[in-house]
């Protein structure tokens, strides 16, 4: 029973980070329609990025400030350059697309930083568990899950309450009427470009706090799309929700099903979980429905 | 179908023929002339390089198959190459069986693999059956030959391929140069056979569900059918690329199958261009003689910057990121169209109007 809560709540813990990429891809398909296959390197890009400035010796929270506004332009950049001139193309141009970015962005990540596997020195958090009762986890843990936690809470709130937040509903719910209501739909899909690379970028420095950052935390980029879609493409909370319940999945299954086979299950669990939900809801929790019967 | 003034068919033989006019007649020979003498004179390394163009070639067969010609879109396709490749490598290895009947049932294994994983296919499309395949990828190569595979009486992580195993009847395929004219005739059997199978019924029926599964549909075509159809002949052409592939290396492990090789084969057909046999040889030498060609550029620059070098991987991989978006971007119809405006110029000149 230990096992099975400390595994359960170390997933809830690694699966806010899940959730904070996750919301990235889905605010991208949401507003622009774009299927984003680059995720895993804007989270590289955006860990090596606060890596540097930490290790210019800014603290902490000043490097992550400084990795959003980073970010934040690097949206706008790669949205204006490469992805509007995409629009009304083909989905396999468009997926391809990405594809090839996320060529390009792994790189220069691969060159500028090279292949070793870097911590922060000196530890961001602090190194000693916590115990509570008698679970035993990290406080990295604990404190990643808080700033992600935070940083959800930010996103949510600007999408519900902010003017700009406001627009991007508008225009992912339907493009047409925002339009000719004034709200400018390009903007809204640069900063839904701009989002996605701050919210990555969070995601992979605090997976980086976790287990040292090297080049594949770019697979968090991959191990996303199950779970948006789990949580049904272009729902946020579905994004949420799905990231956190393939983090605890992930853990589950490393747990037990681990002593079963050789190895491995723990990174191919959410892809067999994810096409048992394509074959029986493919549009996740709250995506929308589409039905088309061939 | 145009003919050059002059010539016109009294006999349906010659209505029929392959090559018809004296020019394609030429052409083709000195084509046949170049592959056969020509470029084995070249030396070794042109023919390491073009043996590497020939597996790009055999791998993207099936990409384009799938995305090109039935709408299928997939991006793991390197988990059949793999299959192929392994369970050939695992046939003569464990099971004595000579080369060529070990790649005939690698590659048949392949594709009953290819259309497990293509029966969700009947389900979705797009994005969707783009993560399964994905799934596929993840869970064939990094889970069950990694794990299971790979690990076949005792071995830890990699098949190796001692000198001398592979022989097709009492040719010992050992030198660049054997590989090469094995590689030779696999490509051509494998072009001659997709062109003629996508002028068949069933290719028609490929090309009908790719335009429209729905009115394709409406027209009599049992559409999960074809598909599955589609992604087991895919399979079959992974597989024999696979299968070729070991007879050029030394030892077969799973890195030579990684999700990024599904993603580059995807690249080269959309450089050479999506629905055309041509753009996949295009985008296949396009692809590897530009990466080539960047080494011999790197070299000169290494001395100053030897950063340059031991980056080169990922100096590869940007570069390739890079003219998959520049295509994209400026020629969406990939290098076969620009080939085929580039004929219709030669044709119609100098009343280009």
């Amino acid at each position: 029973m230990e096992t099975f809560l400390q595994l359960v709540i170390t997933g809830i813990l690694v699966g806010s980070i899940y959730a904070l990429v996750a919301l990235g891809w889905t605010i991208i398909y949401k507003c622009s329609g774009v299927l984003n296959l680059a995720m895993g390197e804007l989270t590289l890009l955006g860990a090596y990025v606060c890596l540097a400035f930490y290790t210019w010796g800014f603290p902490f929270p000043v490097a992550l400030l400084a990795t959003l506004i980073v970010g934040f332009v690097l949206g706008l950049l790669t949205e204006r350059l490469f992805l509007r001139r995409m629009i009304g193309q083909p989905i396999l141009a468009v997926i391809m697309i990405t594809a090839g970015l996320s060529f390009f962005f792994r790189a220069v990540v691969g060159f500028i930083w090279g292949t070793d596997t870097r911590v922060f020195t000196p530890p961001v958090f602090p190194t000693e568990p916590v115990r509570l009762g008698k679970m035993v986890m990290g406080q990295v843990y604990i404190w990643s899950f808080l700033a992600a936690l935070v940083l959800l809470l930010v996103f949510v709130g600007f999408f519900q309450y902010s003017r700009w937040g406001l627009s991007m509903q508008a225009a992912a719910d339907d493009e047409m009427a925002a339009l000719s209501l004034g709200v400018s739909v390009k903007r809204v899909y640069a900063l839904a470009w701009a989002i996605a690379f701050m919210a990555a970028g969070v995601g992979g420095t605090l997976l980086g706090n976790i287990n040292g950052l090297n080049i594949s935390v770019g697979y968090l980029g991959i191990l996303v799309l199950p779970a948006v879609v789990l949580g049904g493409l272009n729902s946020v909370p579905g994004a949420i929700v799905g990231g956190i319940t393939i983090g605890i999945l992930q853990n589950l299954s490393g747990g037990y099903l681990e002593q079963l086979t050789p190895g491995g299950v723990k990174d191919i669990a959410p892809f067999v979980f994810m096409v048992i939900i394509m074959l029986f809801r493919p549009y996740g929790l709250w995506g929308w429905e589409k039905i088309e019967r061939v | 179908m145009y003919l050059p003034s002059g010539v016109y068919h009294e006999t349906y033989r010659a209505d029929h023929a392959w090559w018809q006019a004296t020019f394609v007649r030429a052409k083709m020979a000195f084509l046949v002339l170049l592959l056969i003498v020509g470029l084995p004179l070249a030396g070794n390394y042109a023919l390491s390089v073009a043996n590497i163009i020939g597996y790009t070639i055999l791998s993207a067969f099936g990409v384009q198959l799938l995305i090109g010609y039935s709408g299928q879109l997939t991006l793991g396709h390197a988990a059949f190459i793999a299959v192929g490749g392994y369970a050939t490598a695992i046939g003569m290895l464990q099971y004595g069986l000579p080369y060529p009947v070990s790649m005939a049932l690698g590659a048949i294994l392949a594709g009953l693999w290819s259309v497990l994983f293509g029966l969700p296919s009947a389900r979705v499309k797009g994005f969707y059956l783009i993560m399964t395949t994905m799934a596929a990828q993840f869970v064939t190569v990094d889970f069950i030959i990694t794990q299971y595979v790979s690990r076949v009486s005792g071995r830890e992580q990699s098949f190796s391929l001692p000198p001398g195993t592979i022989t097709v009847g009492p040719w010992v395929i050992d030198t660049e140069l054997k590989v090469y004219y094995l590689m030779i005739a696999l490509v051509t059997l494998c072009t001659m056979g997709m062109a003629n199978l996508l002028r068949t019924r069933v290719g028609r029926a490929w090309i009908a569900i790719r335009d429209n599964d729905i009115a394709a549909e409406m027209m009599g075509v049992n559409v999960v059918r074809y598909k599955l159809m589609a992604f087991f002949v895919a399979g079959v052409l992974g597989g024999l690329a696979g299968s070729f592939w070991i007879s050029s290396l030394y030892v077969v492990s799973p890195d030579h199958f990684q999700f990024s090789w599904s993603v580059w084969l995807v690249g080269v057909i959309l450089i050479g261009g999506v629905g055309s046999l041509h753009g996949v040889i295009f985008g296949s030498i396009f692809v590897t003689v530009l990466l080539e060609a960047l080494k011999f550029a790197v070299i000169p620059l290494s001395d100053a910057y030897p950063a340059l070098s031991t980056g080169f991987l990922y100096i590869k991989e940007g570069v390739f990121g890079l003219a998959i978006v520049v295509f994209l971007l400026y020629e969406p119809r990939g290098l076969a169209y620009r080939w085929q405006q580039l004929k219709n110029y030669f044709n119609l000149w100098p009343f280009a109007y």
